[in-house]
């Protein structure tokens, strides 16, 4: 079992409803989307607000996602209920003024001097940028891409819009897609973490995977697994092994689950109004192939059949019940494997993958002999309830924990509330 | 406004609904002297929210069936000016109050769950309806509530549509910053207490 501690709140809160909070990639920052129209730039050093950002949504900001890949600057993607999405820009200087410097060494250099003296003012401020317009009613969510090239939105409107960013200094993106086959609002979109393929959840119930085939974006996937809305999607981090009991069978199985997963990749997590929980793994491509060609029956080699980009996604594990009311956020910790859930029963949910023994019998171990397939099983280690009170629970992200005395390597869960809360957590295994 | 959905609904008497805010106003003379500061579930229902909603949470009442009632039956059919209660849109037995989260002892969550039924079964106000239901119950409720607004199974040929949307927390938030919307909305509250 494991242990949910509160460490703290960010302060001062939003006093309407948050939707979303999102962890910078490398700064101890995060963005903090409230239905009061602005984002809020907290510190996860000392818990407290650095800067609001206003001015740029007339409507609720329901998401917000940071590019990845820049250094010296930080590029913000905010998605509105006013159906656009702006983009804001930052030079990096928060923690200067405190001495602790969040530049890393080495980066200085004769120009910064230049900038200090003559745009002191405008280096803390957050620059808007530019205002992507295209999708016709409230956008959902947006998600940059593991290069920071492309950034994928979505809106109520069943479309999903992927933008390429120019990155020509002067802020122009460029429409690469718009894809429109979900039959019902897209909730969320979330990028594979090292491939080029986009995972978007929908009020249609379903989960669908798109790819680039030749210059042209297309579904390559449609997974109807769930009962109800599709709320939110993570990704498996590309390093993630699940937790053993004995430590010292540890590198072995590692490997051996490296390579029994290499070939089908990073799996899905969903969470849905339906109230599961479930991990989805796409088919490996070399079985996908061999059916394929033992059905088709055409005499042509698999691989050069036009067979196109389809994939084939199935149910891995669904998580074990822990939640009453839709869930509305899950994370999957790039960091300890751990997963969280949360939603509208005010409830944190943690969830640990572990191996299974597959046989506690050794006669059965020597048949086995390195050939068996790993099995794991996902273990529910916490359940808090009312986490936030009485309020609902919009979000959770995992984060690097950045406040004074914790030690490297060490993470904390971010939670996001109706009561426009935001509360930091840490776990203990 | 374009041709109604139903132009002669069935209207019950006013005086045949159940209810129990009428009595309550002349009731406040009897409690005086130190009790006079103590809140009383009347005037938890009728005051404006005045003090912020976590006195409200802190200080509230029990709330049944019948003061769920009393919050939405006054609210007006979007097409009439007959109020809910009358037309029998939302009725007493309709209504129901449950822990959200039974298996947690002390937890305050309740699901409160409205089911409507439409006056006739195409009606394609139903939806506007339900949202006037859930907004009025989520303005007069403490937050602690969870609204369960749905339409009476068999009485609307779209009612899984209608439920989704109703249940869709995203849509409905969306919905409040529809000026349109909301003054359809408005206009339906204006009756209430």
């Amino acid at each position: 079992m494991a242990q949910i501690t509160h460490l703290s709140d960010l302060t001062p809160p939003s006093l309407e409803r948050t939707w979303l909070t999102a962890p910078h990639p490398t700064l101890p920052i995060v963005a903090t989307c409230s239905s009061d129209k602005t984002v809020r730039v907290y510190s996860l050093t000392n818990f407290t607000l650095l800067s609001t950002i206003t001015g740029g949504h007339k409507r609720s900001v329901r998401t917000a996602a940071w590019k990845p890949h820049i250094t010296g600057e930080s590029v913000l993607a905010t998605g509105s209920f006013d159906a656009t999405v702006g983009i804001w820009r930052r030079w990096d200087s928060y923690g200067r003024e405190d001495g602790s410097g969040l530049k890393a060494a080495g980066t200085t250099n004769p120009d910064d001097d230049k900038l200090d003296g003559n745009a002191e003012e405008d280096e803390e401020e957050w620059r808007f940028a530019v205002l992507l317009d295209g999708h016709d009613s409230e956008v959902k969510s947006v998600s940059w891409s593991p290069s920071g090239m492309l950034l994928a939105t979505c809106s109520r409107d069943k479309s999903i819009w992927i933008w390429e960013d120019l990155d020509d200094g002067d802020n122009n993106f460029e429409t690469v897609a718009v894809m429109q086959e979900h039959g019902g609002d897209v909730k969320c979109v979330a990028w594979h973490p090292v491939e080029e393929c986009l995972a978007s959840g929908s009020y249609d119930d379903t989960i669908r995977l798109w790819r680039e085939d030749l210059d042209d974006w297309g579904q390559v996937a449609c997974i109807k697994g769930h009962s109800g809305t599709v709320w939110f999607l993570d990704w498996e981090g590309a390093e993630n092994v699940p937790s053993s009991s004995s430590a010292h069978v540890d590198t072995a199985l590692a490997s051996q689950w490296r390579a029994q997963t290499a070939l089908s990749g990073p799996r899905l997590l969903s969470g849905s109004d339906d109230r599961s929980v479930r991990v989805w793994r796409r088919q490996p491509k070399e079985s996908q192939m061999a059916s394929q060609s033992s059905s088709a029956a055409t005499g042509i080699p698999s691989i050069i059949r036009p067979t196109g980009t389809d994939e084939i996604w199935e149910e891995d594990a669904v998580l074990p019940h822990a939640h009453e009311l839709a869930v509305y956020a899950v994370a999957w910790s790039k960091r300890s494997g751990l997963v969280a859930s949360t939603g509208a029963d005010g409830r944190i949910a943690l969830y640990e993958e572990r191996f299974v023994a597959e046989n506690q019998d050794p006669d059965a171990m020597d048949i086995g002999s390195g050939e068996g397939v790993l099995k794991t099983e996902w273990v529910l280690i916490a359940v808090h309830d009312g986490a936030h009170g009485i309020y609902e629970i919009n979000h959770c992200a995992w984060a690097k924990r950045a406040d004074r005395g914790s030690e490297s390597g060490e993470e904390v869960l971010v939670t996001t509330a109706d009561d426009g809360s935001v509360k930091i957590w840490t776990v203990q295994r | 406004m374009a041709e109604m959905q139903n132009e002669n609904p069935t209207i019950l008497n006013a005086a045949d609904l159940p209810t129990r805010l009428q009595p309550t106003a002349t009731s406040k003379g009897e409690y005086g002297g130190i009790f006079t500061s103590l809140p009383l579930p009347v005037d938890f229902l009728e005051s404006a929210p005045t003090s912020d909603s976590e006195d409200d949470n802190l200080l509230e009442e029990p709330i049944d069936e019948q003061e769920i009632y009393d919050l939405i039956s006054s609210i007006s059919d979007p097409e009439h000016p007959i109020s809910l209660g009358e037309l029998a849109v939302v009725s007493l037995p309709d209504i129901s109050i449950k822990p959200t989260l039974p298996d947690v002892p002390g937890s305050p969550l309740q699901t409160v769950t409205v089911l409507i039924t439409p006056t006739i079964t195409h009606c394609s106000l139903a939806t506007v309806i339900g949202l006037g239901v859930r907004v009025r119950l989520e303005q007069s409720l403490p937050s602690r509530f969870r609204m369960d607004v749905r339409i009476k199974e068999g009485t609307h040929s779209t009612g899984d549509e209608v439920n989704k949307q109703l249940a869709d927390k995203e849509r409905v938030a969306a919905a409040l910053e529809n000026g349109a919307l909301m003054g359809v909305i408005a206009k339906m509250m204006e009756t209430c207490h």
